[in-house]
């Protein structure tokens, strides 16, 4: 297969492994890691220029969503900051990306927490932004699909956005069982050859997908 | 199918009498019927409208039917504006044990995503994910002080996604994100945490059947129940049962009032 390219964004993990794990898997990855870029309609194009784009991946929380706070400590700058901002900005991101992946048929990939489809005591902001990008995704894929483009989100474990302490925290309290594949996906590793899957002509009939990948510790529906 | 069913209204008389609610964007459609049901189930119900024009007349007639109601106005997407709103609450009626969300500005026409401008999704999320924040921290000290409720206004396309809406199906889906951290960031609080996804006639509705003519056929044909909610009959109801005691276990949780037209899981 030819080499591809990936337009990467957020700051940190899981951003940051996943660009690897591509890398890994023979993809140029541009990496866009600044959480405080103002996002506008022309940053992807500004990012990779007239480079053809075959896969976005969203995965910008800023610092101020992955922190856990109780709702009614937050102010309204703290709760827009946490969550309208990133919310916000990934709408503009898929604004931006419509027209590189539709002259690709690519793929876009939103990456959200647990949280986001189970909740998170502490994190509703973070929950908040991470859902209306798991939706935008399903929204996406029935609005884009004549353009060739499909969208999905992969849902991960909190141990990929959040500190130890306060992922397993929320694993806690998801789950009442351990992980039945006896550890949590790699994002190096697991995560990354999943959404390389993604892209791939094997799975072209598949978009709007909203896949769990946590090594089966949250089996909804 | 024959013709809609003349829309019946529930006997909800007591279910929610010395109870107090707040809904938002209540001078019209769905936020109106909540409204209405609640005072008809025993509730003192505070119209909270952007315009007092249209919130006051609805207020004046649960006055007529014998409830108790006020109007006071409120543009959820101002935080100052909601926190009067509930103050105005506590000052009248000394406590407040139900706030409804339903106010949201309009979706606008059908757009993909790529062509939806600046406003309209800072309008969007202003009235959706902000509002509820503004209206959640607000009544939660009150909610708490004797097991209040929160009740969000979402939609199908919230939890389905829609390809004629997309913003809105986003901002709609941030709400159930933020419902179900609330459900267990509250719930040892007592305070349960709900949402309605209601397909019901509005003036939105009425708009967009107005403007194609045959979207309310294609919308029943894909409605297991063949009709389209009334907001005071159908919708309604529901939003009592959430705010009584018969939901008392229930949090975290979205119900599909449309007919049965969601059919996920």
């Amino acid at each position: 297969m030819a080499r591809r390219t990936a337009l990467i964004v957020g700051a940190g993990d899981p951003a940051t492994s996943v660009a690897a794990g591509l890398i890994a898997l023979g993809w140029t990855v541009h990496h866009l890691d600044d959480d405080a870029l103002a996002w506008t309609d022309t940053t992807v194009a500004d990012e990779v220029g007239d480079e053809p784009i075959d896969l976005v991946i969203h995965a910008r929380y800023p610092a101020a969503s992955r922190h856990r706070a109780e709702l009614t400590t937050l102010s309204a700058d703290d709760w827009h900051a946490a969550a309208d901002e990133p919310l916000e900005a990934a709408i503009r991101l898929a604004r931006g990306a419509h027209g590189p992946l539709a002259a690709t048929s690519g793929t876009l990939v939103f990456l959200v927490p647990l949280m986001a489809s189970a909740g998170g005591e502490g994190f509703a902001p973070f929950a908040t932004a991470a859902e209306g990008a798991r939706l935008l995704a399903k929204s996406l894929a029935k609005t884009w699909g004549g353009d060739g483009i499909r969208a999905h989100a992969l849902t991960l474990d909190p141990a990929a956005f959040l500190d130890p302490a306060d992922a397993a925290g929320m694993a806690e309290a998801n789950a009442l069982h351990d992980p039945p594949l006896g550890r949590v996906p790699d994002l190096h590793d697991d995560v990354a050859p999943i959404i390389d899957a993604l892209t791939r002509g094997e799975t072209a009939a598949l978009t709007g997908a909203s896949l769990v990948v946590d090594g089966g510790l949250w089996m909804p529906g | 199918m024959s013709e809609t069913p003349t829309p019946r209204t529930a006997n909800l008389g007591g279910l929610l009498t010395g109870r107090v609610a707040i809904v938002t964007g209540a001078g019209q459609g769905v936020g109106q019927g909540i409204a209405e049901a609640l005072a008809d189930a025993g509730a003192a119900v505070v119209i909270a409208a952007r315009r007092v024009e249209t919130g006051e007349p609805v207020a004046e007639g649960i006055r007529e039917r014998g409830g108790d109601a006020m109007c006071v106005r409120c543009d959820v997407g101002i935080g100052a504006d909601v926190d009067d709103a509930v103050a105005a609450t506590i000052e009248r009626y000394g406590r407040l044990d139900v706030m409804v969300h339903n106010a949201v500005s309009p979706p606008g026409p059908p757009l993909p995503i790529q062509e939806i401008d600046d406003d309209t999704i800072a309008a969007q999320i202003a009235t959706s994910t902000a509002a509820s924040f503004h209206c959640a921290r607000a009544a939660f000290p009150h909610l708490a002080a004797d097991d209040g409720t929160l009740i969000l206004l979402t939609s199908p396309a919230g939890i389905e996604g829609s390809g004629h809406l997309p913003l809105y199906g986003c901002v709609k889906g941030a709400q159930r994100g933020l419902l179900k951290s609330l459900a267990r960031e509250w719930g040892p609080a007592g305070v349960r945490v709900n949402a309605i996804a209601p397909v019901a006639w509005t003036p939105a509705m009425d708009v967009a059947t107005a403007a194609n003519p045959t979207l309310e056929a294609r919308l029943r044909g894909r409605t297991p129940l063949q009709r389209i909610g009334e907001p005071a009959a159908d919708i309604g109801p529901v939003a009592v049962f959430l705010a009584s005691p018969m939901a008392r276990h229930m949090t975290g949780q979205t119900l599909a009032v449309d007919g049965g037209r969601y059919l996920g899981l």
